[in-house]
């Protein structure tokens, strides 16, 4: 290869190029897997869609178990069904992804949640598992 | 007087540089630049992988070299013996056409449209005529009819 | 060239970079909230919901500014070196794409999207090869524009060139044309989909088989639905495009060996070595991805997990994507012309038309996933 071209480019060829996007994207999975089970010092959980909060299922200081009902949320299904959207609205409980302590409960019954800004609850999880 | 002609495919450019130089008795220099913005003009192409990339702008670049081949050729075959060098570069065309024109020129001549390398999709005789810093000599395809 | 050393060219990545990733800033923190909130013709958030403005196409529109008004037409010198990384951010978000897919899920997907992409991908190119033969085209210019119109424009044509000795004026032609007609569809097509009502599914399939460059099909699918999710338009369109992308060495293999069948010194094609020169390795990445999703490696879904690493991906292309649209120059686009446009527009308006009729009469709303 001319040594014009290894000018080129940041990565001397397209193969270079590829197995850095490969070694990055890695290397940012490791990153965020490490972070959320090793370093985040507690967790906020948010809730994961617009809706209202129904009902809340812990209490500040107590302990959950993966799996663990942490909150209602009444929400709009919406749905393909026979080529027509289909809405519904269903109450849906979400759960404990990992065991933990709840430090804080942050919502109240009744109120309107906004997807991914909202936090219902404030968890200290246990080191070395994903919430 | 030094006369500083930039190379495309088309020779009317030639003829009339030289056409120039011996009415006027001046020095041409005639500058080829060999395209190397072709991995600017792709690098919107994310998607090429392994050695496509590479291996086209490779293939490119031989293409690019055996032009400026044939056009010293072309050149020298028509200019022998006219005071003056046949100066090859690699680089962005008007960017080297610019660098060189600052060297002493009183003139530049170039065909309009200028269709050496990438310039085909650019305006290359807009960019030189407002940047040059000496007078440019603007050649038509093909000899206007005279009234 | 002097050598900068690791240090040095990692020095020379950043201001370029600074300026990529502080556009992004500014644009999801600030602009696309303003957006979302402005009043235009009495209606509120009107430039999100009619115009399908979201921080995706913005990326791309002002790396667009940048080149075509700010940098006067080139990228400067102090920024060049970051805007290349552009590529490596496209790639790694596209490699962590694959988290959004198991593989159960990818096989009850995949059948569709191979049997319509094969379909199409090889009667494009057939119908390039017929269509400038009629044109009296050049072989090579037909060559080039069978590949880029089959499979992945920009990328199959520069793939192709080569092989199929295509000229300088051919090709730059023919790459304006492709890229043209790729931000021509990127921008009208959310429009289309919303007017028809399309689902999630039935938009990543028609722009995953329609969409003529490849390297807009992601950045489409964004603009339709900018949500990162399982079942959402990226992750539909993003099987196709890994589809294509894989489909694009043997479409050259194709193509190649029609070239050089017709002309008087045949030259040895093989499928091995093309495999071997135009593989994209970074699909391997991808695939990967799917295989730790698929071991549930990457948190469960609906996650703090997965949500932080949904949310880093959605940086990482929106960096991409404004180094993207500096990488696009109008001027260059317009100056296309010649038979490379023709064959362009007939073969691009006819792919992208007759995948929309394929999609709405055979595949449902109702998503696989």
């Amino acid at each position: 290869m001319s040594d014009k071209n290894k000018s080129l480019t940041v990565f001397k060829t397209d193969r270079h190029e590829d197995i850095a996007a490969i070694v990055f994207s890695g290397l940012i999975v490791v990153v965020v897997l490490t972070y959320m089970a090793f370093i985040v010092p507690t967790v906020n959980i948010k809730v994961p869609l617009d809706g209202k909060l129904v009902e809340i299922f812990v209490t500040e200081g107590s302990d959950v178990a993966k799996g663990d009902k942490l909150y209602a949320l009444e929400i709009v299904k919406k749905k393909w069904v026979n080529n027509e959207m289909q809405e519904k609205v269903v109450v849906e409980e979400f759960t404990a992804k990992t065991s933990g302590k709840i430090l804080k409960v942050s919502g109240n019954s009744g109120d309107d949640l906004k997807k991914g800004k909202h936090t219902v609850v404030v968890m200290d999880h246990q080191k070395g598992t994903l919430p | 007087m030094k006369i500083l002609l930039a190379l495309d495919d088309r020779p009317r450019a030639v003829e009339e540089a030289l056409r120039l130089a011996r009415e006027r008795g001046a020095i041409l220099n005639a500058l080829f630049v060999v395209d190397a913005t072709w991995e600017r003009f792709t690098g919107h192409d994310w998607l090429s992988g392994c050695n496509a990339r590479i291996g086209f702008l490779d293939y490119m670049l031989t293409l690019e070299e055996k032009a400026a081949a044939e056009a010293a050729k072309a050149y020298l075959a028509k200019a022998a013996g006219a005071p003056g060098e046949l100066l090859t570069v690699t680089g962005d065309v008007v960017g080297e056409i610019l660098k060189e024109a600052a060297n002493g020129y009183d003139l530049v001549v170039m065909s309009n449209p200028f269709t050496r390398g990438l310039e085909i999709m650019r305006d290359a005789v807009a960019k030189v005529v407002r940047k040059c810093p000496c007078d440019v000599y603007l050649v038509a395809e093909q000899d206007r009819v005279k009234l | 060239m002097e050598d900068k050393g690791l240090f040095g060219k990692i020095l020379a990545i950043l201001p370029g970079l600074a300026v990529m990733i502080g556009t992004l800033y500014v644009l999801r923190m600030y602009v696309e909230p303003w957006m979302k909130d402005a009043v235009v013709f009495g209606r509120k958030g009107w430039l999100v919901q009619v115009m399908s403005l979201n921080y995706i196409l913005l990326s791309i529109i002002t790396g667009m500014v940048y080149r075509n008004i700010l940098f006067g037409g080139a990228i400067p010198g102090w920024a060049e070196e970051g805007f290349r990384t552009t590529r490596l951010f496209i790639k790694t978000g596209v490699i962590m794409l694959g988290s959004l897919y198991t593989f159960d899920k990818l096989l009850k997907v995949g059948g569709v999207a191979i049997t319509l992409i094969v379909a199409f991908v090889f009667g494009s190119v057939i119908f390039v090869l017929w269509l400038g033969k009629r044109m009296g085209a050049d072989r090579s210019v037909t060559a080039a524009m069978a590949a880029a119109c089959g499979v992945c424009g920009v990328s199959a044509a520069v793939a192709t060139a080569p092989g199929v000795r295509a000229k300088p004026v051919d090709l730059a032609m023919a790459i304006a044309t492709i890229l043209g007609f790729g931000i021509m569809t990127m921008f009208i097509s959310p429009f289309i989909g919303k007017a028809l009502s399309l689902s999630d599914y039935q938009f990543g399939a028609w722009v995953g088989t329609g969409i003529l460059n490849s390297g807009q099909v992601l950045a489409t699918c964004l603009a339709f639905n900018p949500v990162f999710a399982p079942g959402t338009a990226v992750a539909y369109g993003e099987i196709w495009n890994v589809v294509r992308v894989i489909c694009i060495p043997f479409v050259v293999f194709f193509i190649t060996a029609w070239y050089w069948k017709g002309e008087a010194e045949a030259e040895h094609v093989s499928l091995s070595s093309v495999l071997a020169s135009k593989f994209p390795i970074f699909v391997i990445g991808f695939v990967g991805m799917t295989a730790l999703s698929s071991l549930h490696v990457l948190g469960a879904e609906g996650s703090e997990t997965l949500q932080l690493m949904r949310e880093v991906m959605a940086w990482i292309f929106g960096i991409g994507l404004v180094g993207l649209g500096a990488y696009i120059d109008v001027r260059e686009i317009k100056a296309a012309g010649g038979i490379p446009l023709r064959i362009g527009l007939i073969a691009g308006a006819t792919k992208y038309v007759l995948a929309l009729i394929i999609i709405l009469a055979f595949i449902p709303k109702e998503g696989a996933f």
